[in-house]
């Protein structure tokens, strides 16, 4: 369960950044991001998915995935400025997650880079992965141990698996290739033939582009090679059921130090409200509200000749201290294992 | 503002087969309502490809006091599902949209669209049928022409009233992705038909060919981020129609430009302020529902959390700003995992455009007078009403302290939605519907 935050006493400045870099607002982006990954695949298995949902899931998980790229690009200057400010703050959050960030700015800032390009999105599906895949076979990340087969391989798909952005970047593409592969008839060069895949998948040598036409394969095609791609994907589970479903969220992330991240950057989540803190941060909340109620005045004492009175509508009326009782059903949603990340 | 009851008995859909509201079937679920440009009529299709149209009766003197009621008039199967081999998909026969054409003579048009296929319906009544045929019996049997021995002339006999319904256009097989709305140009000879990406032009005459006038389809899929949600002619200027977005902008074009009006003429958005957003910010902001209002000087549009009125005049932010129900702001998380997020709320405008209405959860729908800048919530359900009985505001509460009579947050039912409301042109009487149930309500008479 989200405890509550203890009141703090800094500027509102501080105390705003500070929620930026909270555990608890990474953790409902890990939430958001494993969510919306999931109603991409199950949209995808539908026979013709719904076109607006599926854009809007994607510019989601796009948007996402840049503000993650933008935020640890922008503090290659060393973590230390960064966490002078919010160290007293985050009492709570693990101090070891700092000599964690010192050993990776430099990879931090190639991946970002790398991925940056990934997600701009304007390189070609197939080239733009492929160029990635051989810059993140370079870089050192920490990864989990993934299960998967010998060989060179390995840390390919250790790194590509482990990468969100890359593989994401791959992910939005597809949707949107695929869902035009679905409806459109003519678009010859992304649609791809069941026997061309299965030849990538004998050539185990190519490695990452293997891995890459794989995942993407699956996306693509119509309902028929659905079927017939399935047989094969049942075999093949490991590989992507293994990155979207077990590793999606603790493994991702799980090297990333929210200290790395830009406060100044970062949005906080207070749209969706959960886990906030009762006190401070609710004002701030509430305000912005305000303004857009104040231009349609809403009644509260008049009294009207055929209705009851009603009351203004607006969450202005209630008391700050009564909100959390809204968030705290939502806050189930975010268990510890997503909130906390784990001392090193 | 004025109250509303609700005058006649709720009506279940298919009448003949009266289920409660938790067992009803799919095929029965209400996706759209409309009333005809007099009012006379009431138009709804449902996800079974039906459309069920309702006709006010006659005042009659002896009950001044008794309005009219809307009954059945005509029922009739719009769309069949259909199965499009090439992709290997089915095509759903769910009744998207409805409009009326204005009346031109004795019978009734209107245009009604699944996914894939606008129709052209003509509601016509027979009351007379010719008797005294030569060649054949009143019962339809041939007769010996052997046996004739005088002619005669068939003569018009009065009969009991027969609505029936032809289809007399069916324009197809001009939109790749679903069609969402479609719209008749006050010159009445057009209309445009508008899916995902494109929105196609339409002579009412023509069947085998319309113009693509707006394509937002770009070269490359992958960088699609933007897709079309509603598009409308001006009531008034046959040259003008507006579209809205998924990404919360709304764009007005002129045909007189060019062939292709990819080129907008006014861009409508209002600039999202920094301090509300969040991950859903794009989803929220999508445009279910751009709505014109009479008098054509204003645009309507529903996002998910807000109704906005916008001046023709004026495109850096909106007129007006109602939240509908913004104690949902702090549950976008869930109900993003629900898919309640991406709902596609319907508004409207009442006849003189001083009151706009648009629905919410719980069979909850909201009023907005724009003069008195007063709202009501009220709720269409059997429990709370009973006929003749004036519809009981209605209150959401978002604190910890619930007072009597009000709901909270919480206890909303996700699941009840009002996503399809229409309003007499003329007159104060709103057709809500709720799933599979179509209310209708009218102002108290005082």
């Amino acid at each position: 369960m989200i405890t509550k935050g203890q009141k703090r006493k800094y500027s509102p400045e501080e105390v705003e950044a500070t929620d930026r870099s909270n555990p608890i607002w990474e953790s409902q982006r890990q939430f958001v991001f494993s969510v919306s990954l999931n109603k991409y695949q199950r949209g995808q298995e539908l026979p013709e998915p719904s076109l607006r949902r599926s854009v809007l899931i994607a510019n989601t998980l796009r948007q996402m995935s840049l503000e993650f790229c933008n935020a640890p690009a922008e503090d290659e200057v060393p973590p230390d400025s960064s966490l002078s400010g919010p160290e007293e703050v985050q009492q709570e959050s693990p101090s070891n997650k700092i000599p964690s960030a010192k050993h990776h700015p430099a990879q931090v800032v190639t991946n970002s880079s790398s991925a940056l390009t990934t997600c701009s999105g304007v390189s070609s599906l197939h080239s733009s992965h492929y160029a990635a895949g051989r810059n993140l076979a370079n870089c050192q990340w920490n990864s989990s141990t993934v299960p998967l087969s010998n060989g060179d391989e390995d840390e390919e798909w250790e790194s590509m698996s482990t990468d969100g952005d890359f593989s994401l970047s791959a992910a939005i593409s597809s949707i949107l290739t695929a869902l035009d592969s679905n409806i459109e008839e003519s678009p010859q060069a992304v649609q791809r033939t069941p026997f061309q895949s299965l030849e990538n998948l004998s050539r185990s040598s190519e490695g990452s582009a293997t891995w890459v036409k794989q995942g993407v394969r699956g996306f693509v095609g119509n309902l028929e090679e659905w079927d017939e791609c399935r047989v094969r994907e049942n075999q093949m589970e490991v590989t992507r059921s293994a990155y979207l479903t077990d590793f999606t969220v603790e493994d991702l992330f799980q090297d990333i130090d929210t200290s790395l991240l830009d406060k100044d950057k970062l949005f906080g989540l207070r749209g969706c409200g959960v886990g906030h803190p009762a006190g401070d941060d609710l004002p701030r909340y509430l305000l912005p509200i305000s303004p857009s109620a104040s231009s349609s005045q809403y009644l509260s004492n008049q009294n009207l000749k055929c209705l009851p009175s009603f009351s203004s509508f607006g969450p202005l009326s209630s008391s700050p201290a009564s909100l959390p009782t809204i968030f705290s059903p939502s806050s189930s949603l975010f268990p510890d294992s997503r909130v906390v990340l784990p001392l090193t | 503002m004025k109250c509303f009851s609700r005058y006649l008995p709720y009506i279940f859909r298919p009448p003949s087969t009266i289920l409660s509201s938790t067992c009803h079937t799919e095929a029965d679920i209400i996706s759209t309502v409309e009333f005809n440009s007099s009012g006379e009529l009431l138009a709804t299709g449902d996800k079974g490809g039906r459309v069920v149209v309702f006709q006010r009766e006659q005042e009659s003197k002896s009950q001044p006091n008794r309005r009219g009621e809307y009954n059945v008039y005509s029922t009739f199967q719009s769309h069949e599902p259909e199965f499009d081999y090439l992709k290997s998909l089915e095509i759903e026969e769910k009744i998207n949209k409805i409009k009326w054409l204005p009346q031109q003579n004795a019978a009734y048009f209107l245009l009604s669209t699944n996914d894939k296929t606008v129709k052209l319906w003509k509601i016509s009544e027979r009351d007379k049928r010719p008797e005294g045929y030569n060649l054949k019996d009143e019962d339809g049997r041939i007769r010996d022409p052997s046996t004739i021995t005088s002619l005669r002339v068939p003569v018009l006999q009065p009969m009991d009233l027969m609505v029936e319904a032809t289809a007399r256009r069916v324009f197809s097989n001009a939109h790749t992705y679903h069609i969402n709305s479609i719209s008749v140009n006050s010159d009445l000879q057009t209309f445009i038909s508008t899916d995902d990406l494109r929105v196609n032009l339409w002579n009412l005459e023509i069947t085998d060919r319309s113009f693509n006038i707006v394509d937002i389809k770009p070269s490359n899929m992958e960088e699609l981020t933007e897709v079309i949600t509603s598009a409308e002619f001006h009531p008034r200027q046959c040259h003008t129609f507006a579209y809205s977005s998924s990404k919360g902008s709304i764009r007005l074009c002129d045909m007189r430009q060019a062939a292709l009006c990819d080129r907008h003429c006014k861009y409508f958005e209002e600039p999202e302020d920094p301090s509300t957003r969040s991950f859903f910010s794009e989803i929220i902001s999508s445009i279910s529902d751009v709505k014109f209002s009479h008098n054509g000087r204003y645009l309507m549009t529903r996002d998910y959390l807000t109704v906005k009125v916008w001046d023709l005049q004026m495109e850096n932010k909106p007129l007006e700003t109602y939240q509908v129900h913004d104690y949902l702001r702090g549950k976008l998380c869930s109900l993003y995992e629900n898919d309640c997020i991406f709902d596609k709320f319907e508004c409207v405008w009442n006849g003189s455009d001083s009151v706009i209405m648009t629905g919410s959860y719980n069979n909850f729908f909201r009023m907005f007078d724009r003069n008195t800048k007063r709202d009501v919530t009220l709720e269409a359900s059997r429990e709370n009403s009973k006929p003749r009985a004036i519809l009981k505001p209605r209150k959401v509460c978002v604190g910890g302290k619930r007072r009597k009579d009000e709901i909270s947050v919480d206890s909303l039912d996700f699941s009840k939605k009002i996503l399809h409301t229409t309003w007499h042109p003329h007159e104060n009487i709103i057709a809500v519907a709720a799933t599979n149930n179509l209310y209708i309500f009218q102002d108290k008479v005082n």
